[in-house]
């Protein structure tokens, strides 16, 4: 994935916020950091809303495509 | 003058080594090479992770290392990155090199090709984003700057896999690069007084003779006694010959001779020219159109977030949801329960119903819901970073350099993790300065969010204020704290991504991620909140505390008494301590100046719990008792100056 703030490639598979944090001793934490600058993205394959909405989208495109080859 | 050389005997586990700027692919084509499997380590003595693979493939590359070094800019070792990559091209003679190249920027690649070439190891060049290049109108004379480089060049789509054959079947064939530059006498005589000291053999004696005219004083240090003696002085009596830094003179006179390669091998396409993305990019971080793009994107921010969200969203999840459905239904179910203990601990004046979820529901999760959604919109277009460079230069005013900016807009994602990301920066002096900021005035995503949603209650004056005074005391303490902590700054290198059209879909599924982590994060510590209220009020405690509290609340900052349970609960998280001044507020029980006060004294507390925890762990005990000792009654001093002020000027809003 590209670091929304640096640009910076990295392999999010690879990374594991450094929990430091308590609340990460607590809960988990389910932040990605840049390796490069060390900003913080939400670790989406961790959120359960966003894989669901992620699969739900791919559905709809689905669906649209089909139905706009129909069309055609 | 070129020189070439023969292909060195292989190594069997000589590596290949990957090295590029950041955003080029290299991690694609290392994924394209390597296949899946990975191991990711720190290399030694760091906290910089590097991956090392083995070539998927077909005997006899088939298991030969390849390293993935991290992205760096130049071989000029400013950060742990940059070190990390020239050391593990100094460690061992590599079975190739290969630079990953963004075909679409050659200038900048090539001058980091042109420090490759020095340290005089076989070598490729992966032109990558080739297909983006050309449909930018870009044609490269790729065998004419294989000619003049003196090395092999390889197009490739690493994403799509495109070239990468090709490259992989270059690796055992690949030589040195021939072409090398001619710098001026008294840098090439520093260069040969250096080598002279170094091993006779050193493959590297050049390149490494260069870093360490560009100031590379870690790579001197290496050599020890008298060699590191020798070299310093060599490279202080070359310094004095220039009235530039030599890293400076050096880099200088590369792009002199990039863009001699460049004038040769690059035809642009006479349609092709700067896209409307393009233009509004480089506007964007102008010195002087940059700053009103910026106001308005900051505006938009506050409307979208303080109209749509605070006003329209928070009154309609809090008016109709919880009012009319869930706080009724759930008081009379609660009502159930024979235990008036329990039923206030859910639905009374500290309930957990009516004061925790309502504020982290009802009031905190539309605001944070509409800031996520535009900061999502931010990161997307790819304005984001182009945001940074302009916050850069009042940061710099400060007395902070520009690496110590990431981790102050880092702050908008999480202070406590901000914190921790102050290890990027070079000097103590930058993390311990960054850290107090960070604490003192920076809030979190969801702060912010909270406050631009009680901000939305001012009216346009009194924002000004609030900024003016968050900002004028950020300038002020980074301006002391740039002078009484010694050391000194490190430079400031962003890259900036293309101005793109956000994606919809991407926005949404980032916002609902965020949205779950926020959430997950902010819930647990709110019922705790609560319930530390609920404890201190049953006790008499909370009205004992009102009244020592009142000195400084009532008498100070001018607030009613009510607001003492919202500092508190502050002390714990900002901005749940926020949402208690906006229901305050919303109840018509602070006025528009109280609430001014009280948004300063919030912002400037320190961010939450887990940050002062983290503060400790990565500063120390005393680092964090003094963060907190100066943040809290610098806060509560703060406002009460303003208190005064406003009463001295009859200023109310």
């Amino acid at each position: 994935m590209n670091c929304p703030l640096c640009g910076y490639e990295f392999d999010e598979t690879a990374m594991t916020c450094a929990s430091a944090c308590p609340m990460a001793a607590v809960q988990g934490c389910n932040l990605v950091c840049c390796p490069n600058c060390g900003y913080q993205m939400v670790d989406e394959r961790k959120s359960g809303l966003a894989q669901l909405l992620r699969r739900a989208l791919k559905v709809v495109g689905r669906e649209q495509r089909s139905t706009g080859q129909e069309q055609k | 003058m070129h020189c070439h050389s023969e292909a060195p005997l292989l190594d069997p586990d000589a590596p290949v080594v990957l090295v590029g700027h950041p955003n080029v692919g290299k991690s694609a084509l290392f994924g394209a090479l390597t296949g899946r499997y990975v191991e990711v380590s720190n290399f030694p003595g760091t906290t910089v992770e590097v991956s090392q693979g083995k070539v998927d493939g077909v005997p006899p590359l088939k298991g030969v290392p390849v390293i993935d070094t991290p992205g760096v800019q130049s071989l000029h070792a400013h950060s742990d990155d940059e070190r990390v990559t020239r050391n593990i091209l100094l460690s061992r003679p590599p079975r190739v090199v290969v630079q990953v190249a963004d075909a679409r920027n050659l200038r900048r690649s090539l001058l980091l090709t042109l420090q490759l070439a020095e340290l005089g190891h076989p070598f490729l060049l992966d032109l990558n984003m080739s297909d983006e290049a050309r449909a930018r109108g870009i044609v490269l004379d790729t065998p004419r700057l294989a000619q003049v480089l003196g090395a092999d060049i390889v197009e490739t789509v690493a994403i799509r896999r495109l070239g990468v054959d090709d490259l992989r079947a270059r690796f055992d064939v690949a030589r040195p690069m021939g072409y090398r530059i001619h710098y001026d006498g008294a840098i090439e005589n520093a260069v040969a007084r250096i080598a002279e000291w170094l091993s006779p053999n050193l493959t590297e004696a050049r390149a490494i003779a260069l870093m360490c005219l560009a100031g590379d004083d870690d790579l001197a240090a290496r050599y020890g006694g008298e060699q590191a003696e020798t070299i310093r002085e060599v490279v202080a009596e070359t310094a004095v010959r220039y009235t530039q830094p030599l890293s400076y003179v050096i880099t200088q006179q590369r792009l002199r001779c990039v863009d001699c390669l460049l004038a040769q091998i690059i035809h642009q396409s006479p349609q092709a020219g700067p896209t409307w993305a393009e233009r509004f990019g480089r506007v964007a971080v102008h010195p002087i159109w940059g700053w009103p793009i910026l106001a308005a994107v900051l505006i938009g921010l506050y409307l979208f977030v303080g109209q749509l969200g605070a006003g329209v969203l928070v009154g309609w999840m809090e008016g109709v949801v919880f009012g009319k459905w869930i706080v009724p239904i759930a008081v009379r179910l609660v009502n159930l329960i024979p235990f008036p203990l329990v039923v206030d601990l859910f639905v009374g004046e500290y309930g957990l119903i009516t004061m925790a979820l309502t504020y982290g529901i009802a009031i905190v999760m539309p605001i944070v819901l509409t800031f996520f959604l535009a900061f999502g919109i931010l990161e997307d277009s790819g304005y984001l970073p182009r945001l940074a460079v302009m916050m850069d230069r009042p940061f710099k005013a400060m007395g902070l350099n520009g690496k110590a900016v990431l981790p102050m807009v880092l702050g908008l994602g999480c202070d406590t993790m901000a914190t921790l990301t102050t290890r990027i920066l070079e000097t103590r002096k930058d993390r311990v300065m960054v850290t107090l900021l960070l604490a003192l005035g920076v809030p979190c995503s969801a702060q912010l969010g909270v406050l631009l949603g009680m901000i939305a209650f001012l009216p346009p004056s009194a924002v000004v204020l609030w900024g003016a005074v968050v900002a004028g005391t950020m300038f002020v303490v980074g301006w002391l704290a740039a002078r009484v902590i010694p050391g000194k700054r490190s430079d400031f290198i962003l890259e900036l991504p293309p101005i793109r059209v956000p994606q919809v879909g991407n926005i949404l599924i980032k916002t609902v991620a965020r949205l779950e982590w926020y959430l997950k994060e902010v819930l647990p510590l709110f019922v705790l909140g609560t319930l530390i209220l609920f404890a201190l009020n049953k006790t008499g405690a909370l009205h004992t505390l009102e009244r020592w509290a009142a000195p400084l609340v009532q008498g100070g900052l001018g607030l009613p008494p009510e607001t003492t349970g919202a500092f508190i609960i502050g002390f714990l998280r900002r901005d749940y301590g926020a949402a208690g001044f906006f229901t305050l507020a919303r109840a018509g029980q602070l006025n528009a100046t109280q609430l001014v006060i009280s948004l300063v004294v919030i912002t400037l507390f320190v961010p939450c719990i887990a940050n002062v925890l983290v503060i400790v762990k990565e500063h120390g005990w005393k680092t964090a008792v003094g963060v907190a000792a100066f943040v809290f009654p610098f806060a509560f001093g703060v406002g009460a100056a303003l208190n005064w002020v406003f009463r001295m000027l009859g200023v109310a809003f």
